[in-house]
């Protein structure tokens, strides 16, 4: 966010124009086939740069080891630990996958080959095929060095910078102009290309990834279509706030943009496709491995108070079929909005939601307060002591059965 | 990340060219421990790096090794002399009995209080209410279980980091020094120098008695104002660093009061 703000603050210095002239056309897309690993099982640093950074990162590693966000469910570790084994390459063996609950769209790598998985991101992905490929895209971070190559590259560049200036600054002192302004503008070309590289970086990533979870046997598709799904949420988030979406692919994002990623990855997909074998998409077991905490994951997403993205979610997964959770989180959403016009929408998604096996007694609960609002006592007492007999123990409990009695 | 930001904050405030600083604040009634105390210094944080030519730190190693050792030995010899029970943990396992997680927690705990005295005290952002009344901070409850538990009556947080510029970076500033001479002046890029923080904890109360940031560096990229890759140099920033460790006011004043009625 703070990287943001001061990219923003230096394009206010009158540099726009220049600066579009410096970042130049985005690459075109790499084809997965150009990109091997560039390294194998085991992997050790031996140059004094990464060995301080892998130093550095023990402690990071250690940090978030111990961090009291990752989420503690035995299995679900276990099963993303699988994952990662499965579709990271050669070093597979080697990487660790920490889960954090933080309800964002995103997962990190270390450089020491650790990632960070955010809950946000399970919530969001359809089936095992659509994160087996965020993760192939962060071990390819990995896989390629990624990170002691852009720090490699950010040294070159700042020290070619700093002589630069410097000697740009003799000359024109020599020669009695001051230099000054050129100094920034040569400075903000720098930062330019910098990002360019990591544009590049992640383009590289998205190559090796889809060439990873295509190899296993995964639908390479599912790669483009996280993409839609990111660009599609940050569209209807901004929508319902009345806001224009903040694309986040201006000339400063380090990553390329959504679009173009989607595009590139469709493409790839398709060449990497052998007619006639069957991949995999993995719903029932990702599932199975997400169902302990998915409740929360909901829960999480909800109380973000953000109802544009909650409901491009909530309609995403439904193309999979709706069920209780999806239709209460519908309601809750609606109802938190606490406008007057969307009240009956949530109880007609609280009335859908209690028809579905897998209703959480919460709906339960909305179901049977909307009916006693709408003047319905019967139907809304059955609802609530439906409530009470999936959640006997409720903190609120004492205080239905009141009502119930009076 | 909440290194980084201690740093940034006291960096700034402390900025000068070419010298060594310290500035510590200390609880009004803190009187600096003597004789029968236990001290615990929980895992000293040390990190040493070198300048690149642009200006960046890159961290090394072997350096940072070698420094962690002689500022553990540096702490060691000069705990020694104060006449107390040192334990220096090097791991977060190194202390029987008490699970790495709990260690953890307290070193979390005091990275946010050092955080807010960095802000507070350090970068200017003084608090109207806490003008004037010496350092006051605590861990809370937290700390005094953490105490009771392993039995130490102190515990000191250390960070400490050092930097040295390239040959790139010396060349550079070379360069700056040379232009002087034709009009187009940079003789202090800077860039490298030494960092170092500590803060110790009365486990009795809780409280943060005392705290301290030292700042050694000169702007002049290549001349340097200590070593901590040293043995000598560890011990030099120790002794700058916890050597001199000033009682509260209140404690000052009634020792002064006292001489005076003598």
């Amino acid at each position: 966010m703070n990287a943001e703000l001061s990219r923003r603050a230096l394009l206010a210095g009158g540099g726009a124009a220049a600066a579009v002239l410096a970042a130049g056309p985005v690459g075109a897309r790499i084809p997965p086939s150009s990109l091997q690993p560039l390294i194998g099982p085991g992997y050790r640093p031996t140059d004094a740069d990464e060995l301080g950074m892998w130093q550095q990162m023990q402690r990071v590693e250690e940090e978030v080891a111990g961090s009291n966000l990752l989420v503690k469910d035995e299995g679900l570790n276990r099963y993303l630990q699988g994952l990662i084994g499965k579709v990271g390459g050669p070093a597979a063996r080697d990487m660790r996958i920490y889960l954090a609950r933080i309800p964002d769209f995103n997962a990190v790598m270390f450089p020491t080959g650790f990632s960070v998985i955010f809950t946000g991101l399970l919530l969001r992905m359809r089936d095992e095929a659509q994160l087996a490929g965020v993760i192939a895209h962060e071990s390819s971070h990995f896989l390629l060095k990624h990170q002691i190559r852009q720090w490699r590259d950010t040294k070159r560049r700042t020290d070619v910078l700093s002589f630069a200036t410097m000697l740009g600054g003799m000359a024109g002192g020599a020669a009695g102009i001051y230099t000054g302004d050129l100094a920034q503008l040569a400075q903000l070309g720098t930062i330019l290309t910098l990002l360019r590289y990591n544009r590049q970086l992640e383009a590289e990533a998205d190559a090796l990834g889809i060439k990873l979870i295509a190899g296993t046997g995964y639908d390479p598709l599912s790669m483009s279509e996280t993409w839609g799904q990111l660009i599609g949420e940050v569209e209807l988030s901004a929508r319902v706030r009345r806001k224009r979406p903040d694309r986040g692919y201006s000339i400063f994002s380090t990553h390329p943009a959504p679009r173009e990623r989607m595009i590139d990855l469709r493409q790839s997909a398709a060449e990497l496709k052998v007619p006639g074998r069957s991949y995999d998409r993995g719903r029932e077991r990702y599932l199975q491995a997400i169902g302990g905490i998915r409740p929360t994951l909901f829960d999480d997403q909800v109380k973000l108070n953000d109802a544009g993205a909650t409901r491009y979610i909530v309609e995403t997964l439904a193309k999979d079929g709706w069920n209780g959770q999806l239709r209460f989180t519908e309601g809750e959403s609606l109802r938190l909005q606490n406008a007057d016009a969307l009240q009956d929408r949530a109880a007609l998604s609280y009335a859908a939601a209690v028809a579905y096996p897998d209703a959480p007694a919460d709906a339960w609960r909305w179901h049977g307060i909307f009916l006693m609002k709408a003047g319905r006592r019967d139907e809304g007492r059955a609802a609530l002591q439906r409530y009470l007999a999936l959640a006997p123990s409720a903190p609120d409990a004492p205080f239905v059965r009141q009502m119930l009695v009076s | 990340m909440r290194r980084s930001l201690v740093l940034a904050a006291v960096g700034a405030s402390l900025m000068t060219s070419g010298c060594v600083q310290t500035r510590q604040y200390a609880d009004l009634q803190f009187a600096p421990p003597q004789g029968d105390y236990k001290l615990l210094v929980l895992r000293p944080d040390v990190q040493v790096g070198s300048v690149t030519t642009g200006g960046l730190v890159e961290p090394r190693a072997d350096w940072t090794e070698q420094a962690r050792a002689n500022v553990i030995a540096a702490l060691r010899a000069q705990q020694g002399g104060r006449g107390g029970e040192t334990l220096i943990m090097e791991r977060r396992d190194s202390l029987a009995g008490v699970p790495p997680e709990q260690v953890a927690e307290i070193e979390r705990l005091n990275a946010a209080v050092s955080q807010s005295i960095a802000l507070h005290k350090y970068s200017g952002a003084t608090l109207p209410t806490k003008r004037r009344r010496g350092l006051e901070y605590t861990l809370g409850e937290d700390a005094v279980r953490f105490g009771q538990r392993t039995g130490y009556d102190y515990a000191l947080f250390l960070h400490a980091e050092d930097s040295f510029a390239s040959t790139g970076r010396v060349a550079l500033q070379v360069l700056g020094i040379a232009g002087c001479a034709i009009g187009f002046c940079a003789p202090n890029i800077g860039g490298a120098g030494q960092f170092a923080y500590a803060s110790l904890v009365d486990l009795k109360t809780g409280e943060v008695v005392w705290f301290n940031v030292l700042q050694a560096g000169s702007q002049i990229a290549g001349i340097k104002m200590g070593d901590i890759r040293s043995p000598a140099g560890s011990a030099q920033m120790v002794d700058r660093l916890l050597g001199r460790m000033k009682a509260g006011r209140e404690v000052r004043r009634a020792q002064a009061a006292q001489r005076r009625s003598q």
